[in-house]
This record gives structure tokens, C-alpha cells and sequence, in this order.
């Protein structure tokens, strides 16, 4: 696609249930990213925009747009027009999908790095971890990204070794 | 016997239902497997840990549906809409290029060595397709492999210097702007992207068939051949508006151009007319490009977009205006590097805007 309008006059007629269905998904797609939930919900404002526009069958609508949120949020960070003032990292935050995080404590500076160092992972590998991360199956990442379900685990497994080499490394350097 | 993958070790973390038995009781019984279990266990928690955001039970969803432009009533070129409208994907070049793989994508021939150049983009002409035929493009896979052999790899760059530096490209400098635009812009590249699309006779027999057609009778040579599509590098120079939305975009690239290993470019064209499913209005417009291919089909959803033939500086341009007027944008060639000049303006301001790059 090259070009496309804000999409006013051709909002498709399911996009409200859509919206409600997946907003909360998308924007803590967008905030596993991101780090700030505000940022994310400027970018699932535009990911369902983009939606808006198109005529993805509703029944992938969730692949579709965690796969749009993944790489809206991915770009925003790759391109600098982040706004300084977003720059934020919310203390106490927990986890909405709940899982391992009890096993786990984490500094502010721990998460600004993995963060960071995400961003800069392979493309494919970091939407996998992020979808994963955001409570898509398997299966749901692997049609999301086109690829078979069972390379997804070797896919995440490498973003997750990537990103925990990263906080040794610079926790070995201190 | 063999040790599962550390993929497959991965989903039994997550999912053991999708992991074989045989697979879940050699872990059970194999102390080595459970040791790097354990240790992807706690990568997986660190990261999930490091990545968890605010719980997401107190989002105000109704607020944000209210937030959604697409909801408001048309009112015309209301200031809080020219605030929230995303500048579409022309802020990067790479992806209108990744568009025109799709396009030529579907007129999959020639061999894989021994390129020619068969296309070389000279002139824009737009080509109606509809959002829905888009979206529908990436389905050429029913056709042969699609694959990029080369990524984008869009960043940012901290100046114009770099920025020229990198690609290789004059930036080309805007000197005045549009009103309620103001400040320096960011600047971003990309590098050169290249995409193959090989074309099987097998599998668009298939997909023919699973659609109730026949495969028009595919000519000799064309099976398992392919077509290249360079495109990029480029440059996009970025004004945001106060909400972080682009204002303005100023982006130039190396125009795409199509290698084939001979096959003339009218059995690539009318091959694409051919295969099922594409409709017939598109295809009376692609019945109108030049035999040697110096017409880039660029995709416009036709049904928000405008089209209309300008001129900058001499060279032939296309103006594209979305149909509620508020987006516009500007598309050149000019000695195969393409430029254009997209923004939440109307078409005098982006046309001034062309008509003054330095």
C-alpha cells in the first residue's frame, strides 16, 4: 500500500466490536515496547485506524492487529519521534497477564535495557517475543508472522537468550 | 535417544499440549533437557518480567473508541483531525517499494541468473486498485515464493549529512514551510531493499483450481523463474506535528527497477492479466503500460484517493489527494530517483512545497 487516507468515510461497520474486543491487547502489545502506556495508546490509535481501512475478515483481526501493534511500536522507537516527556518507565507496574513474574525482580534500568536492547533484536524475533509476551498461542504467532509453529519456540527462545546475554553483559561490566 | 530442540523446550514452557508426548517424557527422564528447561524458565520470566507494562483492567476503552478519528462524524478538515491523522506509509519509501515487489510479484518469470533489466522506472502512473485488491496482493504466494532478499533496515539519522552519507542521495532541502509547520525535521534511511518472487506453474494451478478456474496455459520458460525488484536506498526528512502525528514528509529514493533473465516484459505483463481472480478494471489499466516497462504501477487505493498529472520543475508528477482532502501528496521521477512530498496539507501547499526543494 502507498498511500492512504485517515479513513473517515469508509470505517468499516464492525470496527467499533473489533475495537473493543482487541484494544486492550493492542495496547499491551504496544507497551511491552514502548514502556509507557500512554505511547501505547497513541500507537493502537493508529493501528486501528489502519484497520479501519482495511478488509482483514474480523475473525484475524487479533493477529492482524497485534502484528500491526508489534511493528507500529517497533518503528516509533527505531525512528526517534518518540516524545521526551513519554520517557517514562511506571514504577510498581505489574503484569496484566500475570505468569512468571513473581520469579522474577527487575530494576527500572533492567527493563530500559531489555527494552532497548529488543529494538535492536532481528525484526521477526522481536514481534515473536512481544505476540508471545502478549498472550498469543503459539499457533496465533505463528500465522502472524507467517511462519510454522513449532520454529516460534526456537524463534522467542533466541530473543529471550539475546536479551538476558544483553543484561549479563552489562551487568558483568559494573 | 535424541534430545528435543530448544524450540520445542521453549513451547513446553509454555504450551506443553502443543509438544509431543514422546518429546515431554524424554524431558521427564533426561536430567540434561530439565537443566536447560530451568534456564529458559527464568529468561523467559526475566524477560516477561522486563517487559511487563501498567495492568491494562483500568483502560478506559469507550474514552478511547471516542479518541478514534475514524468515528467522528465527517465534518471536513477539522483541526483535531489534521492532529490524529497517521501521513500513511509514504514517510518511508521502502514500503511503497515493498507495494511494487507485490505488483510485479504476480508477473513472475524469467530465470534466476543472468538478470536483465527488464523495468526501469521513468514515469509514475497511477493504477487504480482498490484497498481490498491490496490486501489481497500478498496472496500471490498462491502463485510461487515471494521473498525479500534484502531488508529495509529504516533508522534514524541524527542530520542531513548523515543522511546523505548513508544512501548516497542529495537530500533535497525544503526552504519555506507550510504554515503551522515548524521546527527541524527527523531524518531517517533505508537501505537498499530487493525482493524475488519465482513464479510455480504447480502451485497457481492449484490455487486456480481451488478458486473453479483453470490456469491459462503457462508459457514455456516461465515455470520456476523468477523476477528481482531493487529498490531504495532512501531518505525521508520527517515534520511532526505537537501530537507526534507527521506533518510533513520529504522522502527520496532510488526508484524500484525489475531484473528478469530476458523473458520480454509483455509475456511477464500479460502473463499477470492472465491469472485468475484479477479484476478486470485493473487490467485494462495495466493493458496501457509501455512494452519496455517505463511506467511504475504505483498502487493507490482508489477508493480514497484522487489522482492527477502534474508537472514539477518540467518532469511529469503525479498529485494524489486522499477524497476528504486531508492528506496530500506529490510523487516525481526524475533520472530514476524518485521523489515525493506527502503531508497533512492540501495540493497547493504540497505542490509549493515540491516546486521549492532546493
Amino acid at each position: 500500500m502507498a498511500i492512504s487516507g485517515p479513513g473517515h468515510c469508509v470505517a468499516r461497520a464492525d470496527l467499533d466490536e473489533v475495537f473493543r474486543q482487541n484494544y486492550r491487547l493492542v495496547v499491551g502489545v504496544a507497551a511491552r515496547v514502548l514502556g509507557s502506556r500512554d505511547e501505547a495508546e497513541d500507537v493502537a490509535q493508529e493501528v486501528f485506524l489502519a484497520f479501519g481501512r482495511t478488509s482483514v475478515p474480523a475473525g484475524q483481526a487479533r493477529g492482524w492487529l497485534s502484528l500491526a501493534a508489534a511493528h507500529t511500536a517497533l518503528n516509533a522507537r527505531r525512528s526517534g519521534r518518540r516524545r521526551a516527556s513519554r520517557e517514562v518507565v511506571a514504577a510498581g507496574v505489574h503484569d496484566a497477564v500475570g505468569g512468571d513474574v513473581a520469579d522474577a525482580v527487575v530494576t527500572l534500568e533492567e527493563r530500559s535495557r531489555v527494552r532497548a536492547a529488543l529494538a535492536s533484536l532481528p525484526r521477526k524475533q522481536a514481534v515473536a517475543l512481544v505476540l508471545r509476551h502478549s498472550g498469543l498461542s503459539y499457533n496465533e504467532v505463528a500465522a502472524a508472522l507467517d511462519m510454522s509453529a513449532g520454529s516460534v519456540g526456537t524463534t522467542v527462545r533466541r530473543a529471550e537468550s539475546a536479551l538476558r546475554k544483553e543484561l549479563n553483559r552489562h551487568a558483568s561490566s559494573h | 535417544m535424541r534430545h528435543p530442540t530448544e524450540g520445542v523446550l521453549r513451547r513446553l514452557l509454555d504450551e506443553p499440549s502443543g509438544v509431543a508426548v514422546s518429546d515431554r517424557q524424554h524431558v521427564h527422564d533426561c536430567p540434561a533437557c530439565r537443566t536447560d528447561l530451568d534456564g529458559m524458565h527464568q529468561d523467559a520470566a526475566l524477560v516477561r518480567a522486563c517487559l511487563a507494562g501498567e495492568a491494562a483492567e483500568d483502560l478506559d476503552v469507550a474514552a478511547a473508541w471516542r479518541r478514534l478519528p475514524a468515528t467522528a462524524p465527517v465534518t471536513g478538515r477539522t483541526a483535531k483531525a489534521r492532529a490524529r491523522r497517521p501521513a500513511g506509509l509514504l514517510k518511508r519509501p521502502s514500503v511503497a517499494a515493498l507495494a511494487v515487489v507485490l505488483v510485479l510479484g504476480g508477473a513472475g518469470t524469467a530465470a534466476a541468473n543472468d538478470w536483465l533489466q527488464i523495468f526501469r522506472t521513468e514515469q509514475i502512473a497511477p493504477v487504480s486498485i482498490t484497498t481490498a485488491n491490496l490486501i489481497a496482493l500478498p496472496d500471490l504466494s498462491a502463485y510461487g515464493e515471494l521473498a525479500l532478499t534484502a531488508d529495509p533496515d529504516v533508522r534514524a539519522v541524527p542530520d542531513a549529512a548523515t543522511a546523505e552519507a548513508e544512501t548516497g542521495l542529495d537530500v533535497p532541502q525544503v526552504s519555506d514551510l507550510p504554515s503551522g509547520i515548524a521546527g527541524e525535521p527527523v531524518y531517517s534511511v533505508g537501505s537498499k531493499v530487493s525482493g524475488t518472487f519465482t513464479f510455480s506453474a504447480e502451485r497457481a494451478a492449484r490455487a486456480a483450481a481451488e478458486a473453479g478456474q483453470a490456469l491459462p496455459p503457462v508459457p514455456a520458460g516461465l515455470d520456476g523463474s523468477s523476477v528481482r525488484l531493487d529498490a531504495g536506498p532512501g531518505v525521508a526528512q520527517i515534520w511532526t506535528s505537537s501530537t507526534g502525528a507527521p506533518a510533513l514528509v520529504v522522502g527520496r529514493a532510488v526508484a524500484p527497477t525489475a531484473f528478469s533473465s530476458g523473458v520480454p516484459f509483455d509475456m511477464v505483463r500479460d502473463y499477470l492479466l492472465s491469472l485468475p481472480g484479477l479484476p478486470d478494471r485493473i487490467a485494462e489499466q495495466l493493458r496501457t503500460f509501455t512494452a519496455d516497462g517505463s511506467t511504475l504501477p504505483l498502487p493507490v487505493p482508489a477508493d480514497q484517493v484522487t489522482t492527477s498529472s502534474t508537472q514539477v520543475d518540467g518532469v511529469p508528477a503525479t498529485l494524489l489527494v486522499t477524497r476528504d482532502r486531508t492528506l496530500a501528496a506529490v510523487v516525481w521521477v526524475d533520472d530514476g530517483v524518485l521523489t515525493v512530498v506527502a503531508g497533512s496539507l492540501d495540493d497547493s501547499e504540497v505542490l509549493s512545497v515540491a516546486r521549492d526543494l532546493q
